[in-house]
């Protein structure tokens, strides 16, 4: 448990103008991860350092509710979830296990009007499972170290 | 003999790194695209992430695609990480009260 940090300033800039551009730019790099440098493990990285930061300057009384370390560690089970599941399903297809290219998703063209092939979205699947599992992964590293923290100096 | 012992890792260090001086003057250019690690597998992914995946990031394509079993380990590794975090931190913070 963090406690939270007694000034206007950093909370105005925290709250306003550093972790709302921490998130974008980390939804930024998940979603462009298949044309520039990015991907998963980093957007990961990024949106977990957004969470920690507004847990470290607001306190976790107040900013773990957005994201209390339940929900974390459902999500991060549910990452990993839906890699294992993009591997599984193309089983039932014929084809090989994590073979993208028999997955069920090209209708998805027809709903968003763009040609992508099967493997492309087969790759940004993937891509969310891993965003999802790295960055509920490392905000529950830092609740759960913090935590024991807290209590000692308690005792 | 502790002052031997010395000398002797001494001696063999040196050895070592004049042996990978004297070797390194024998490796492939980093950017020579016929270097042996370059010959293999790199140019069958470059063609088939533009002819099937179609996607501009060859990492990506790779990482995600044609290595995914790797992808899904190191997943595994990260969420297996976050969990013995949890569960030996959990103990000890029952065991306290």
């Amino acid at each position: 448990m963090t406690e939270r940090h007694d000034s206007v300033i950093l909370h105005f800039v925290v709250r306003v103008f550093m972790v709302p551009f921490i998130f974008a730019f980390g939804m930024y790099v998940l979603i462009h991860g298949e044309a520039s440098p990015g991907g998963g493990f980093q957007a990961g990285a990024i949106v977990a350092a957004a969470i920690i930061l507004g847990r470290l300057t607001l306190g976790h009384d107040h900013a773990g509710n957005r994201f209390p370390t339940r929900l974390l560690i459902w999500l991060a089970s549910i990452g990993v979830g839906i890699y294992l599941v993009a591997g599984i399903v193309p089983l039932f297809f014929g084809a090989n296990y994590l073979d993208y290219s028999q997955l069920p998703v090209l209708w998805f063209n027809n709903v968003a009007q763009h040609e992508r092939t099967a493997r492309a979205m087969g790759v940004f699947i993937v891509e969310i499972g891993v965003f999802v599992a790295v960055l509920s992964t490392l905000v529950i590293l830092y609740d759960y170290l913090t935590e024991r923290f807290q209590d000692e100096v308690d005792d | 003999m502790h002052k031997l012992t010395k000398w002797l890792t001494l001696t063999f260090l040196v050895a070592m790194v004049g042996l990978f001086v004297y070797v390194s003057a024998d490796l492939p250019d980093r950017a020579d695209p016929h270097a042996p690690a370059n010959e293999h597998l790199a140019g069958e992914f470059i063609e088939l992430t533009a002819e099937e995946i179609e996607i501009p990031n060859i990492v990506s394509a790779i990482l995600a695609d044609f290595r995914g079993y790797d992808t899904l380990g190191e997943t595994f590794v990260i969420f297996t990480a976050g969990l013995a975090v949890l569960l030996v931190l959990q103990r000890g913070y029952k065991r306290n009260d």
